[in-house]
């Protein structure tokens, strides 16, 4: 079977590593993977900052850059949301049929490898993943069929605090929202997430306040957390 | 500007001075966590809590859409118990109302209930401008008034106060040496607003709700400070906004339980008043007048149209007991009265957004709010509609419109987006020294490595 493969902006310039391996788990998984040269973004950024004119010309794109014969995956949880929840009435389109990465891999009773027998992390929810897909549980089951003990993070239901463009209009609270989340992982090998944005903003934060290594949940997987 | 505007850069400076106070960060983590916690126990112990949202929410809705007739009948039903109703159009005329019923009763001392809507109105200034002296009797708004600060929370208004914040402000009353204990702080204050109740002439409340077919007002506390400034002076006014009808006493009693489980936890309040007209004869408590001013001050606008629901607010504060936002800026990055979530959809609709423009992106959109709002208003996707309202009114800068449109023009096309973001990889040194979001980032954060686009190793 078919899948189209779309790797986000953030994901194409910023985690190429990530997209591969959510490539690599696809292909392990018996899917035929196809990335579809013409994509480029979901426009969220434009769309969650009130600019719909320029979000409809990026969901335009996106229209013209995939089929309609075949699901497409996103390793990402907030753009997976914008397609699945608002693009469609942005620009007056039918939903595809669109598919988180973890998700999809658990409905497909996907077997990852025995990537992290011993290793303890904590799984970070993003906000869009968890109270608009409402999905919460493959990514974890994922994990620990990978080996891996999933430590509960404090306050799971936090915020990284990347949010967008609010990570930029309003950075000191934002770190101190990354901040607190770093600090609630805990003693652990890797704090995981499925999502571009909150990798970014995580790592981001963490390279200067030394906190925990901070993971896409495809690499984590593919590659292990260590 | 009224009392709720403000200018676009104040959220971000407010929060900042709060975020470097450790001695507010850890009061407002450590409230709004128990309050959270209190709410969710007390939603789990109902049998289908679900099942009570959607019935307070439809009671909402319903309300609302049919809000000139409630106000009839409450006015009628009010007017019939021999109480007075009066419409307030704006802040001025409701602050004029009020001085006019002070006035001609020559009063002197106003003692006030807890009302989000005075603080709206600026009530307390206008009265002392005539010479009155208004004394707030709810504990936290007392606090605050010792301390000349506003409400920082709309259900725990003092929530940035630790207790030995709270026993220096009451100490100094009375010149006293108070030790930081509830017990001993309690009493100071009780002896300190027990002659306030005593000599006021003028009790003036808010309401949490007016039930239309009996003309009732209803006074949800847990200090019992509602009941004496309501009952002992002779005269009692209530400031009621516009929109806190209920049809009948059966509806009322739905939102009531999911008021207090959602506002604190309880399954109802210590006290909760419902006050029927003023004192008839052979009563023995009771105001000899009973005035209510209805408040509109911009709430008739949001009547139509997609913002309709934020008029469902029930004012538990549930949202901003949750949101990752209010926790780290306090409740005066949002203004002075209303803040958190609700306070970022309602004060651009009662100011209109150019008063306001930064408080439709005070929130990373996480939608925490929405699931926790016991009558289910989605918050985060009114803060949406705000922003395309921001910028199809042109109130987002030039620069930010111009750059957006920009953006979607270059990556309209993968052309497009190849030239661009190698442009970008070549200019990522500067990214962090140019002022604009790049150093934003940067001030906080490592700025993330474009370590080679994943389409180029797919070719």
């Amino acid at each position: 079977m078919r899948v189209q493969l779309f790797a986000t902006c953030v994901g194409d310039l910023i985690f190429p590593d990530a997209v591969e391996d959510a490539e690599r788990l696809l292909r392990s998984a018996g899917y035929e993977v196809e990335f579809p040269p013409r994509q480029v973004c979901c426009g969220q950024p434009a769309f969650n900052s009130g600019h719909h004119a320029a979000a409809r010309r990026i969901g335009r794109g996106f229209v013209r850059a995939f089929a309609r014969d075949a699901p497409v995956v996103v390793p990402s949880g907030s753009c997976a949301t914008m397609l699945s929840h608002y693009l469609p009435e942005l620009v007056e389109v039918d939903p595809f049929e669109v598919w988180e990465l973890s998700a999809f891999l658990d409905a497909a009773g996907f077997e990852p490898p025995r990537t992290n027998d011993g290793r303890t992390v904590a799984y970070h929810d993003s906000c869009h993943m968890l109270r608009e897909l409402r999905i919460a549980e493959p990514p974890r089951r994922l994990l620990r069929r990978s080996g891996a003990v999933v430590s509960a993070l404090l306050r799971p239901d936090l915020c990284c605090g990347f949010g967008g463009t609010f990570s930029v209009r309003q950075p000191e609270i934002s770190a101190a929202m990354a901040d607190d989340k770093l600090a609630g992982a805990g003693a652990v090998d890797a704090l995981v997430t499925a999502d571009p944005g909150c990798l970014m903003q995580l790592q981001g934060r963490a390279a200067r306040t030394g906190g925990p290594r901070v993971v896409h949940l495809a690499t984590a997987l593919a590659r292990g957390v260590a | 500007m009224s009392a709720l505007g403000q200018p676009r850069e104040r959220f971000r400076a407010s929060a900042e001075s709060v975020l470097d106070n450790r001695h507010t960060q850890g009061a407002l983590d450590a409230a709004t966590a128990r309050l959270r916690d209190a709410r969710l126990a007390a939603w789990g112990l109902l049998p289908d809590v679900e099942d009570l949202r959607e019935r307070g929410r439809e009671i909402r809705q319903l309300t609302i859409a049919d809000l000139d007739r409630y106000l009839d009948e409450f006015s009628r039903a009010l007017e019939a118990r021999g109480g007075h109703v009066r419409f307030a159009a704006t802040a001025d005329e409701a602050t004029a109302a009020i001085r006019e019923i002070c006035r001609e009763r020559g009063a002197k001392v106003v003692a006030k209930g807890k009302s989000m809507a005075s603080e709206e109105i600026r009530l307390n200034e206008a009265l002392e401008r005539d010479g009155l002296r208004v004394v707030e009797t709810d504990l936290g708004e007392y606090i605050l008034q010792l301390a000349g600060e506003h409400p920082a929370h709309i259900i725990a208004p003092a929530i940035e106060k630790t207790v030995e914040d709270v026993a220096a402000l009451l100490g100094a009353v009375d010149g006293e040496e108070l030790r930081p204990e509830l017990e001993e702080l309690t009493a100071a204050a009780r002896r300190q607003l027990r002659a306030v109740f005593e000599s006021a002439d003028v009790g003036i409340t808010g309401a949490n709700f007016a039930v239309a077919e009996t003309g009732s007002i209803v006074l949800v506390t847990n200090e019992g400070n509602g009941r004496l400034v309501s009952a002992l002076p002779r005269t009692h006014v209530v400031i009621l906004g516009l929109e806190r009808l209920v049809p009948t006493t059966r509806d009322l009693a739905v939102l009531l339980q999911l008021l207090a489980r959602s506002a604190t936890g309880q399954p109802l309040t210590s006290y909760t008043t419902v006050l029927t007209g003023p004192r008839r004869p052979g009563e023995q408590d009771g105001p000899d007048e009973l005035h209510v001013i209805v408040l509109d001050n911009g709430r008739s606008q949001l009547r139509r149209g997609r913002y309709r629901e934020m008029l469902n607010c029930i004012r538990c504060g549930a949202c901003l007991n949750v949101c990752p936002v209010y926790r780290k800026s306090g409740g005066d990055a949002y203004g002075p009265v209303y803040s958190g979530p609700m306070g970022a959809v309602l004060v651009p609709l009662l100011v209109g957004l150019e008063h306001a423009p930064s408080l439709p992106h005070a929130s990373s959109l996480c939608g925490a709010c929405t699931e926790a709002c016991p009558v289910k208003i989605p918050l985060h996707e009114l803060l949406l509609d705000l922003r395309r309202d921001l910028v199809a009114e042109r109130v987002a800068p030039l620069w930010e419109r111009l750059a957006f449109r920009l953006w979607a023009l270059a990556w309209s096309t993968p052309l497009g987006y190849r030239f661009t973001t190698a442009a970008a990889r070549l200019g990522a040194p500067l990214a962090g020294r140019l002022p604009g979001p790049g150093r934003a980032w940067a001030s906080q954060r490592a700025l993330p490595e474009l370590a080679g686009r994943f389409r180029d190793r797919r070719r």
